[in-house]
């Protein structure tokens, strides 16, 4: 494996993706031409410049710190892969 | 509030109608595959047609949620899931009367120009079936072309209502961000996107923004009616962008310029500019894209929603199988660049730099508009290309988003109009505006319709008038 790969391959196992050998390799030929591209930025001068986050300059917006209930929670309950009563099942941790 | 086409009263209360439309839908889009879902059979939709917008059917794409209709992004891993509420955009224009007959197909959470990246079927261009309808939102620019129906909504996160529309030959708007409400829409890259509409009738795309923009409890970034719109009456000066004669096919160069001239003949100013920035639009803007993504889909995990495979040793297993099985090539390089440029001594060389680009774009185009009422620009540098393209891979794609994804880095309204047809294919141009000018755009592109005239692909007209 070379360097380029090795250091996408990190970064597929942050983002929790599982990619086979060719998809692997698809992936970081084509993540490496995307990073050359970004790398152009690199010519601007952004020193004095703020950051911008948002498109529109805003406060934030606050509601009272009040419970309210979603009025249809067995749905999104019965979207998810597996569940037993009102839980989410997943694997045993350990 | 303009008024509404007639010619679609009736499919929910006359049944005969009603199966007639179904057959017709059901025949026309066999050719097409503008529908991931299509079902006239809804609770209630028998005693609709009241309020101003009533029983006019409208499509949805499959990234905005509909209550108990499916919700897929046009990804496997979201193949069965159906969605719990309604998006604020969709529940307004049913409060209004509209009724979601179905729901359109995209590229897999609006990643592509194409719609080539559904994991969940195919959608061609009715212009002509060997050419892709654009994208992400090919689906509804597909149906709205084609006659199916007469307004769809789309989600443009970088140019996936405006671009879509602009090959597929009807009218595409991206809202200003913040004007209508992102709640139920699938987030991607939530600086960036915006619910929109495509139709081929401008007074119907005025009135459905009207109906769907304002403020909404349930999503903090929207704006209510306390920001006022820039004036329009005085909206004549137009500034052009300098566009490089290598950069555009020539039937979208000869275009562009058409409608110079057509706007000259109109009595606008028009004057060219060029503007410095024009480079760094794509790469910041899949940097802040890709980042944004990664976040998002991070809540794809296989445990809350849809797919999860059969068998996983531990949760960090299930995830990860889960996202292999679940997510096409497009999304999983995205969410492999979003990462990067958000890893720790990466950050501030890619993520960081690219907002202040941002902000290098949004002062460039505030200089614009302190001295202009519109931008004129292209829309995409070639009409609608053919399925599979070498000569357009996907990277070429991305590249090809410098028109219309400058309107999302800065959050101002634009949309794209069809100007003319030229060897068989629609060609058109767009306007951007102030934030808050919509109706700025919606004027110009009302100025143009005797000029350009809205074309509709052979074969196919308003279903709505023929049953």
């Amino acid at each position: 494996m070379t360097q380029v790969q090795d250091e996408w391959s990190i970064t597929a196992e942050l983002a929790r993706l599982e990619l086979d050998e060719n998809e692997a390799l698809i992936l970081a030929r084509e993540a490496e031409r995307m990073r050359e591209l970004f790398l152009t930025m690199s010519r601007a001068d952004v020193e004095k410049l703020e950051t911008t986050a948002h498109a529109l300059e805003m406060n934030n917006r606050i509601r009272p710190d009040s419970v309210v209930s979603f009025n249809n929670v067995e749905s999104l309950i019965e979207a998810s892969p597996e569940q037993e009563d009102n839980f989410f099942l997943i694997p045993n941790v350990l | 509030m303009p008024q509404i086409p007639t010619n679609w009263s009736g499919i929910f209360t006359d049944s005969e109608r009603k199966q007639s439309y179904l057959r017709r839908v059901r025949e026309l889009d066999k050719n097409i595959g503008s529908f991931l879902s299509f079902n006239l059979d809804l609770t209630g939709s028998e005693t609709t047609e009241k309020g101003f917008l009533g029983g006019l059917p409208i499509a949805v794409k499959d990234n905005i949620a509909v209550s108990d209709q499916p919700l897929t992004c046009g990804s496997r891993i979201l193949e069965n899931l159906v969605s719990p509420y309604t998006a604020t955009a969709v529940q307004r224009l049913e409060d209004a009367g509209a009724v979601v007959v179905g729901k359109t197909n995209l590229d897999e959470f609006g990643m592509g120009s194409s719609n080539e990246n559904s994991a969940l079927g195919t959608t061609v261009n009715p212009w002509d079936y060997n050419r892709v309808p654009g994208g992400s939102s090919g689906g509804s620019a597909a149906a709205v072309a084609a006659g199916l129906v007469p307004l769809a909504l789309g989600s443009d996160t970088g140019g996936s209502v405006r671009q879509p529309a602009n090959f597929c030959g009807v009218y595409g708007l991206k809202p200003t961000y913040g004007s209508v409400s992102r709640f139920g829409l699938t987030a991607y890259a939530s600086s960036l996107e915006v619910i929109g509409t495509l139709t081929r009738d401008i007074d119907l795309m005025e009135t459905a923004f009207e109906v769907m923009s304002g403020i909404d409890e349930y999503d903090q970034s929207s704006v209510g009616s306390e920001v006022s719109g820039v004036p329009d009456s005085d909206a004549s000066r137009v500034v052009m962008l300098s566009v490089d004669n290598n950069m555009l096919d020539n039937p979208v160069a000869r275009a562009y310029k058409e409608t110079g001239e057509a706007l000259r003949a109109e009595g606008y100013s028009v004057s060219e500019i060029s503007l410095p920035t024009l480079d760094l639009v794509v790469p910041a803007y899949y940097t802040i894209a890709t980042a944004e993504a990664s976040a998002n889909l991070a809540r794809f995990n296989g445990i809350r929603y849809g797919y999860a495979p059969d068998f996983s040793e531990n949760p960090s297993d299930l995830m990860k199988k889960a996202r292999h099985e679940g997510f096409g090539r497009e999304v999983k390089l995205r969410i492999l660049l979003g990462t990067y440029v958000l890893r720790s001594g990466f950050q501030d060389q890619y993520y960081g730099r690219a907002q202040k680009i941002r902000t290098l774009i949004k002062n460039e185009l505030a200089s614009v508009f302190s001295t202009a009422d519109l931008l004129l620009m292209p829309v995409f540098p070639t009409q609608a290309f053919s399925k599979g393209d070498s000569e357009m891979d996907d990277y070429k794609q991305r590249i090809a988003d410098v028109f219309t994804c400058l309107a999302n880095l800065s959050g101002l309204p634009a949309l794209s109009l069809p100007v003319g047809v030229e060897n068989g294919l629609p060609t058109g141009v767009q306007f951007m505006a102030p934030s808050f000018g919509e109706k700025r755009l919606f004027k110009v592109a009302r100025n143009l319709q005797d000029r350009f005239p809205l074309q509709i692909p052979p074969n196919y007209l308003d279903i709505g008038g023929l049953v």
